[in-house]
């Protein structure tokens, strides 16, 4: 097992980094970073200037690692456009990206779960195919849209939810069911497949034979075995669920790394971009680890590999 | 690689042409009424400049936001109403399926393409390039896709073909993790060893052996990219960042029109319903397909 | 596939009027009236609170809410009152004395006094601090004390606008404070007199200001009646809309005509519209390395003033109030004339065939810059199309905007300039035309009318110097004038506020009800 962490870890640090050379080719595509800093109205002597105290004038390479440096070191520069740190700036809104993640997750897994083991338990009838529909247009509606139809809904009509921001808790609610409903049809088909092919197998039609209530067999065997492959799922998803949080913290205006991002693209804020970027991709890269190390830990099998 | 395996689902071996596949096929509804929706929509896509009432680009500012002909105050000649700047809705729908289209085909085959070329390669020599590419995969989808395009794109400037080349180089992955595990399954197959025994060069096993039978997974996966391809663009250029105005993309027709969206719901429910409805008849059609090609994967 | 859409399209006539009749018979949200607050949303987010260090609208209204000025230019009599300043003479030509108002406390208890006014006009008229627009500072050469209360500005040249900029966008900071923070510091902590403090700021997304209980009783504007007022940055014009539909805000600006005629059919809201000082206008890049370079031929310059429609889009889309303009100033500026300017009427064939003329018969491509009504520009960029201009367009915040155009960027700009409220062509079209930053045609000629214009103290010698500047600029179109803006406001029924021309709003005027 050990040794199957560490060959994972090891993986895991050179994806790290491979990853980290990206997020910095990427923004010194757009251009002179110089320029940028310097701002506005600037003379070719400001520039020149600070090209010099960045040191943008020394070989890619360098400045390459030089930047891991400091960003190892937890120095992400400073923000162009807000002109404070960006690390600041990033921890403060992390919080509340962190936070919707793990609630759409939530509610993905309170829908999924639900649904998918009913799917099983009555498969292939009208239950079932209904389960199915609602997936299949769950993952057919935009999620732009989706949030506009929410807004118009419950701010706008019931005046039940407030439109934009971040104060309460009632600001959560439309952003996690917005981010979360896209992630749970693929929860509910793995469940359903999951639970299927433990209620066929062989040790819980004996477990009914003998006489076991149907609701002790599902949730005391069938479901504890069909939940191995979800928690890997559920890994990888919380990544994708923190990425994709753009669009829908732009709408609702919910203060979090997703909208950071997005104003910092838009105000072509590199230091910030470019800190996101490489954040959340570690981020993602860990939760991989983790969902990895779980897996094999649940499924010995799978260290051999 | 659990990461890299986890979202291929039960890939199952099968032979690419099951006996009876006709009638299996008339049997599946799925593949029936996905394929049918989305045949539709490409009609109206080709036919859009016969079926369009009147050019999608001419603004008409004494006729803004007309209501559709069921509304008081609609009227036929502009039978869904029209736009802010007064463009005719209904010929900025019909051209805006082209759009749709377009992008998801043109990011299905360059992201395919370039996917399956990596997928297949390392599936069928194992070893080292395996390992290069998983090592690319699992790199690649430690990226946050949306971010990544977003930052591009506002790099580069929107346009419709900066949209198609990003979502193109970063799409990739599902097509390179099918494609290997596919490749990996047949590799082992009696007619491929023959070939290789007969001395077949490997750019004619894998085009003329291997390939045929992962056409099957192939073909899945083209649908299921295209369809998120066309919901990345919807989303992009919602946000400002995909493709530019006056171009009819329907996730721009409803980001232009979602101010106006509390006076005149139609403007944006129509475009949006009619995205979901395109997504759904390709995800449809996938599921359709993934049955009919492995009767055994589906529980 | 008809039926398809009449079953949709009769579902989404059920599901729409249900939204929009249940929507309009909803009742007003109580809260901002309980707790005496006034909800605000701006579209920008400055860079800077520091009323010196940003250009945007919120950032002028922040100034005057946080801050105070020496001179205050009552906006409905247009007359001048004292406001940090008791009194004021003109000693001679090009300096002013000041008699200041004793008892006058900072935010954070520094006293104001002649320190403070001296240390912020030297800071901000010194061009290395980097004031983002020099034009409001640059005429000022120094400021002396001559006791506690007393003190002298003397201007670089004559410059008979200088009241009205020390009415405007003239604030005056904490000597001290200021020394030891600087710009950072007051954008991270603002301090100022003004009749709101800062309670919090969280850049980029709101900002909260409190009644200052302490202003002094003498200032023309007058204490706060409201006791907070929270701003939020909403950039998105729907989920403006949207908050002032559902009651989480109280009061938007900048909507749209068409929006905010509907808007005056939903029971609980108000909507007031006025005229303002706001230009639009084209600039072109004209500079060597422009990367349109078909903009250096004054044919295709004069083509694009013939294709657009000015008219139509005034009365279609930018709404009552707004007037086409000639020349590139607000008509009620002093200075500002369009007399001996040429004008360029409607006319795509004319456009067409200086194009050809040119050598573009067949048009060709471009870009174009905005940052705000976006469908004013959709339909400018409809209009080039008309005549074979495809231009691009790049929407975005207005530093990025204003940085890139500076830079030279850009090719067309879709500008607009508030003049920063300042009733004098001197704070117009110079901006745009003496060799400062935002001078991208670069005219020696006209910097020298325009500059004569400043600084003469003959009013029918400034009147005749802009006059011919402002011909000169029609009649190599160095930019197209096109109109000027209405604001149209929306909010809650019940809040009790007024709208002024000079585009100011007035937290400290308005109440609840």
């Amino acid at each position: 097992m050990l040794v199957y962490i560490l060959k994972r870890l090891g993986l895991a640090l050179l994806v790290a980094l491979a990853v980290s050379i990206i997020a910095f080719l990427l923004l010194r595509l757009s251009g002179d970073p110089a320029i940028a800093i310097a701002g506005e109205g600037a003379q070719e002597a400001d520039i020149a200037l600070i090209r010099t105290t960045y040191g943008f004038d020394r070989p890619l390479p360098v400045q390459y690692v030089d930047w891991l440096g400091k960003s190892l070191r937890g120095d992400f520069g400073d923000s162009i456009y807000f002109k404070v740190p960006a690390a600041s700036l990033i921890f403060d809104k992390l919080q509340t990206t962190l936070l919707l993640g793990f609630l759409a997750l939530a509610f993905a897994l309170a829908i999924s779960v639900p649904l998918g083991v009913l799917a099983a338990i009555y498969r292939n009838s009208w239950l079932d195919r209904l389960c199915l529909a609602i997936a299949v247009i769950g993952q057919a509606l935009p999620n732009f849209f989706f949030a506009l139809l929410l807004i118009m809904l419950f701010s706008i009509t019931l005046r039940w939810l407030p439109v934009s921001g971040s104060g309460s808790w009632a600001h959560f609610v439309m952003p996690t069911i917005d981010l979360g409903y896209y992630a749970a049809p693929a929860f509910m088909r793995l469940i359903r497949a999951g639970m299927i092919e433990v209620l066929d197998a062989d040790y819980i039609r004996t477990a009914r034979a003998k006489g076991l209530p149907t609701s002790t067999v599902v949730f005391k065997h069938a479901l504890r075995n069909a939940v191995v492959p979800v928690v890997a799922l559920a890994a990888v998803q919380l990544g994708y669920l923190l990425g994709g949080s753009v669009v829908v913290e732009t709408i609702f205006a919910l203060d979090g790394l997703g909208y950071l991002a997005y104003q910092s693209i838009t105000y072509k804020d590199f230091p910030v971009m470019q800190t996101i970027v490489l954040l959340l991709s570690v981020i993602y890269v860990v939760l991989t680890l983790a969902s990895d190390i779980v897996n094999a830990w649940l499924d010995p099998r799978i260290r051999v590999a | 690689m659990t990461s890299a395996t986890a979202s291929s689902g039960t890939v199952a071996a099968s032979l690419p042409a099951p006996p009876g596949l006709l009638r299996r096929i008339w049997r599946n509804k799925a593949v029936i009424v996905g394929f049918g929706l989305l045949l539709l929509i490409l009609l109206m896509a080709i036919f859009a400049p016969w079926l369009a009432p009147h050019d999608p680009y001419h603004q008409d500012l004494t006729n803004r936001t007309v209501p559709p002909f069921w509304h008081d105050g609609g009227t036929w000649i502009h039978p869904l109403g029209t736009d802010p700047l007064g463009r005719d809705y209904l010929s900025r729908l019909l051209y805006g399926a082209r759009i749709s289209l377009l992008i998801g085909g043109a990011v299905a085959v360059i992201s395919g393409f370039i996917g399956t070329t990596m997928g297949m390669l390392a599936g069928y020599f194992g070893g080292k390039t395996d390992m290069v590419v998983s090592f690319m995969i699992t790199t690649r989808l430690s990226m946050p896709v949306i971010l990544v395009a977003l930052a591009t794109v506002a790099l580069l400037g929107g346009s419709l073909w900066v949209v198609i080349m990003v979502l193109g180089l970063l799409k990739w992955d599902r097509f390179a993790v099918v494609m290997r595990s596919a490749t990996q399954q047949v590799r082992s197959l009696d007619y491929v060893a023959a070939a290789q025994a007969a001395g077949a060069s490997t750019p004619r096993v894998l085009l003329g052996e291997v390939l045929p039978n992962v056409l099957p997974h192939l073909v899945v996966v083209v649908t299921l990219e295209a369809a998120s391809a066309i919901l990345l663009e919807a989303a992009l250029s919602f946000l400002g960042l995909g493709v530019q105005p006056p171009l009819p993309s329907w996730g721009l027709m409803i980001s232009e029109a979602k101010s106006y969206m509390f006076f005149s719901f139609w403007l944006i429910a129509i475009p949006g319903t009619l995205l979901a409805l395109l997504i759904f008849s390709i995800n449809l059609a996938g599921d359709g397909l993934r049955d009919l090609f492995s009767p055994e994967g589906r529980a | 596939m008809k039926i398809e859409s009449l079953r949709r399209a009769g579902l989404r006539l059920a599901v729409g009027s249900l939204f929009t009749a249940v929507a309009l018979g909803a009742g007003p949200a109580l809260a901002s009236k309980k707790d005496n607050t006034i909800r605000f949303a701006a579209d920008q987010a400055p860079e800077s609170v520091d009323p010196f260090f940003n250009n945007v609208r919120i950032g002028v209204i922040l100034g005057a809410q946080i801050w105070d000025t020496l001179i205050y230019r009552d906006p409905i009599t247009n007359e001048y009152k004292g406001n940090l300043a008791k009194s004021w003479k003109q000693i001679d030509d090009r300096t002013i004395e000041f008699e200041l108002r004793e008892g006058v406390k900072f935010h954070n208890g520094e006293p104001f006094d002649a320190d403070s006014v001296v240390y912020t006009m030297n800071f901000v008229a010194d061009s290395a601090n980097r004031v983002t627009t020099q034009q409001n500072v640059s005429w000022i050469e120094k400021a002396e004390k001559l006791d506690q209360y007393r003190v002298r500005v003397t201007t670089k040249k004559v410059f008979p606008a200088a009241i009205e900029y020390l009415s405007g966008p003239v604030v005056m900071h904490p000597a001290k404070y200021y020394a030891e923070v600087g710009p950072k510091g007051m954008n991270a902590k603002p301090v100022g007199t003004g009749p709101f403090k800062v309670a919090a700021y969280v850049p980029g997304k709101s900002i909260t200001l409190e009644r200052n209980a302490d202003y002094f009783k003498d200032s023309p504007k007058g204490a706060a009646k409201v006791d907070k007022v929270e701003i939020r940055f909403i950039p998105d014009r729907q989920t403006q809309m949207a908050e002032v539909l559902s009651g989480g805000i109280d009061l938007i600006m900048h909507v749209a005509k068409d929006q905010a005629e509907q808007a005056a059919r939903v029971p609980h809201l108000q909507v007031v519209s006025g005229e303002t000082m706001r230009i639009v206008f084209m600039q072109f890049n004209t500079r060597d390395d422009t990367p349109t370079p078909a903009l250096k031929d004054i044919r295709v310059r004069k083509a694009i003033a013939h294709a657009l429609d000015r008219e139509s889009i005034v009365k279609n889309i930018v709404g009552a109030g707004s007037r086409v303009l000639h020349t590139q100033c607000f008509p009620s500026q002093f200075g500002c004339t369009d007399e001996g300017a040429p004008r360029y009427e409607y006319d795509p064939a004319k456009a067409k065939r200086l194009l050809a003329e040119a050598g573009f018969p067949n048009g060709f491509e471009t870009e174009i810059f905005a940052y705000r009504e976006r469908n004013q520009t959709e339909a400018m960029i409809n209009n080039l199309q008309a005549v074979g201009i495809r231009a691009k367009l790049t929407f975005s915040q207005y530093a990025a905007m204003r940085d890139a155009t500076r830079s030279g960027k850009s090719s067309l700009t879709h500008q607009t300039w508030g003049s920063f409220s300042v009733n004098d062509v001197s704070a117009s079209t110079p901006v745009y035309f003496t060799f400062e930053a935002d001078d991208i045609t670069r005219d020696p000629e006209v910097r020298d009318l325009l500059v004569k214009g400043n600084n003469s103290v003959d009013p029918e010698v400034r009147k005749q110097a802009y006059r011919e500047g402002l011909a000169r600029i029609a009649e190599n179109v160095y930019s197209v004038p096109m109109w000027s803006l209405p604001v149209f406001y929306v909010a809650s029924r019940d809040l009790s506020f007024s709208a002024y021309p000079d585009e100011m709003v007035r937290f400290w005027e308005m109440s609840w009800k």
